[in-house]
């Protein structure tokens, strides 16, 4: 395939979202969004220049915590507490399989 | 097209509560979603289940939909009849992206059908495309030295004459050198086409690292196992490890024991500034599996004092 055909697309973090472009990429309204930066369940959000800046951290969490509230119903501090948990079972998962591996390794 | 039985998927009767739907959506949702899922198929099946919910969970669309559906069996080939929505009034609400959900959904919600009931302004209106969401497997290799992988996409659209084409796409997506576990990329205008003239949502591609027994990511700081002979790691050694940016060599102290972190400063995934990689020693044994072999194990049993158990007080 040509090259020019090749997309190249831009990391996040590189390139950060404005509240609107977050809420777009989570079928949310942008109040949405502040409401959930005001209650401290989207994580440390950056400033650049008087505007907050979002990263691909916060559209996963943002995307979780939208996906909790609409599917259970359940207030913003629940469905943080979900987004937690499911972080941490990514975490402790990343590790079994580490942990598996190097078991395997050892031949146990 | 196929008719889909939002009722078999969600799994409750046809007469079923409106309470007795969310329950089911509920308890399928936390079945399938992909973040805690065990299930292979977990992100089509959540897609199935989340358009079974929009349906049936809205009084309007569900009647609508119930009426359509008499005497049809899921999997039965369907045609929605020229306005077969006439009379049926649907809310202006949001049904998120439609792209996402299947042919047969968009055919009867999707926008096209809304608009040709909603008078000119609406029909003429421009609408911005859905944005979408994928997760891409890379290799560690791709981070360190970047690649161009190809991506399968299956997704539905309406065209500019507001018809659904559902379409499968293949995209070559360039993998920027220096990517971190779980970063996205976003590619500007490749999510869901827009409608009356109204631009292109935009892709974001959610990048995950392949399981690699060898490596372990955290950041951009790499641990990679390397397994190392009794006497490199006693006597000490210089030894060539293939690392993810190539080749090395590395000093092994003397006295090294098994689990012994060895830091190369800057040759993690690299960004700025770099992440590192650190090299985990493995004591590898060499097998007993000759005279010769197992005379020096002997050997060793008898000239060197040695309690691995010392500490456990035997």
């Amino acid at each position: 395939m040509a090259q020019s055909n090749v997309l190249c697309g831009v990391l996040l973090e590189e390139e950060t979202l404005t509240i609107e472009e977050l809420a777009r990429a989570c079928a949310v309204a942008p109040q949405w969004v502040v409401e959930r930066v005001e209650a401290g369940v989207l994580g440390q959000v950056s400033i650049a220049a008087g505007e907050m800046r979002f990263a691909s951290a916060h559209l996963v969490r943002a995307r979780r915590l939208a996906f909790a509230e609409r599917g259970f119903e359940c207030n913003p501090e629940v469905a943080a507490l979900v987004a937690d948990l499911i972080e941490e079972v990514e975490q402790l998962r990343r590790e079994l399989r580490a942990a598996r591996s190097a078991a395997g390794r050892f031949g146990q | 097209m196929e008719f889909k039985d939002y009722y078999q998927i969600l799994g409750v009767e046809k007469k079923a509560e409106a309470d007795d739907i969310k329950k089911a959506y509920r308890k399928l949702a936390r079945k399938f979603h992909p973040d805690v899922s065990k299930e292979p198929d977990a992100a089509k099946r959540m897609s199935e289940v989340n358009e079974a919910y929009a349906v049936l969970s809205d009084p309007e669309k569900r009647v609508a939909y119930d009426t359509l559906g008499e005497r049809r069996a899921a999997g039965q080939e369907f045609h929605p009849p020229p306005g077969w929505d006439a009379g049926f009034e649907f809310s202006d609400t949001d049904f998120g992206d439609i792209d996402g959900y299947s042919e047969f959904f968009s055919s009867l919600f999707g926008r096209a059908g809304r608009s040709a009931h909603a008078g000119r302004s609406r029909a003429e209106a421009k609408m911005r495309g859905g944005d979408h969401h994928a997760k891409i497997m890379i290799d560690l290799a791709d981070a360190y030295h970047g690649a161009t992988r190809s991506v399968s996409l299956r997704g539905a659209h309406l065209d500019e004459s507001g018809r659904v084409v559902t379409q499968d796409r293949v995209l070559d997506v360039q993998i920027p050198k220096g990517v971190k576990e779980g970063q996205s990329i976003r590619l500007r205008g490749q999510g869901g086409a827009g409608f009356g003239g109204g631009p292109a949502g935009d892709l974001y591609l959610e990048l995950h690292f392949a399981p690699d027994s060898r490596y372990r990511v955290d950041g951009r700081d790499v641990t990679q196992s390397v397994p190392v002979a009794p006497w490199e790691a006693a006597l000490g050694a210089k030894i060539e490890v293939p690392t993810p940016s190539g080749r090395v060599e590395v000093n092994v102290p003397a006295g090294s024991k098994n689990g012994r972190r060895l830091r190369l400063k800057g040759r993690g995934i690299p960004g700025d500034p770099p992440g590192d990689l650190y090299l985990e020693l493995e004591l590898a044994l060499p097998p007993a599996d000759s005279d010769k072999a197992r005379k020096l194990y002997e050997t060793m049993a008898r000239e060197m004092p040695f309690n691995p158990r010392e500490q456990m007080g035997a």
